[in-house]
């Protein structure tokens, strides 16, 4: 099998310009208008609560998500708003998980995603469980500017806690294809 | 008391499904910004809104 090495300058840098007429090219670049996706630009995230979360009973409550296992592009706010703001517009596969408890009377336990303000999508809906662990995965697009994902919990019953934990509560996003 | 149980109260009749954020008609929200928990939704088809001087 043969291969091209190609050796850069002492910078690491490599520029390639694309062709302006059709030749025998095996690999396709994206039109000069485009951009080609790497590891580098692809902005990924992961975090989790590392404090307990005392909520209010049927309360539909944004998950405090306070501690950056890693965040590649700076894109997540784990100080104020919890909420992931990805500067690369595409598409983005995102996970979550919420650890919860209450002392007694469980009615109804969920995790929601929320785009913008509103619900995009609902995850696990457990009834009659005391403690559990609630998952959501979903993919959906976000612009690059203002769009912006947050995780939210309801819980049922006396005394509902979000647990903390980074391999129970926890908000992960990886851009997984460019707009 | 907590707005959900003042709401509980004032209308004993509803359920814990009419607070669901699936399917429920009335949405209790709290966005962990230390304003609180507040009635993000209220589409209940024969009960009204509660007034602030009611929740107060």
């Amino acid at each position: 099998m043969a291969s091209i090495n190609i050796a850069g300058d002492t910078s690491g840098s490599i520029s390639l310009t694309v062709p302006s007429v059709a030749g025998t090219n095996t690999v396709t670049i994206p039109a000069n208008s485009g951009v080609v996706m790497v590891s580098g630009n692809m902005p990924a995230f992961s975090a989790y609560s590392n404090n307990t979360q005392n909520v209010s009973s049927n309360v539909l409550t944004k998950i405090a998500i306070n501690t950056k296992v890693f965040d590649t592009n700076t894109n997540f706010d784990a100080t104020t708003n919890y909420r992931f703001t990805p500067t690369v517009a595409g598409y983005y596969q995102v996970n979550g998980a919420l650890n919860f408890s209450v002392s007694s009377g469980q009615s109804a336990a969920t995790i929601v995603v929320y785009k913008n303000g509103s619900a995009v999508n609902y995850g696990n809906y457990v009834t009659g469980s005391y403690a559990a662990i609630l998952n959501i995965s979903l993919i959906l697009y976000l612009n690059g500017s203002t769009d912006y994902i947050e995780i939210y919990g309801q819980l049922g019953g006396t005394g509902p806690q979000f647990i903390a934990g980074s391999n129970a509560t926890y908000f992960q996003a990886a851009m997984i294809r460019g707009s | 008391m907590s707005l959900y149980e003042k709401i509980k109260t004032i209308y004993p009749s509803l359920t814990d499904k009419d607070f669901s954020p699936i399917r429920g008609k009335i949405l209790l929200q709290n966005d962990s910004d230390g304003k609180g928990d507040y009635i993000a939704k209220w589409e209940h088809p024969t009960l009204a809104r509660p007034t602030d001087e009611e929740l107060a």
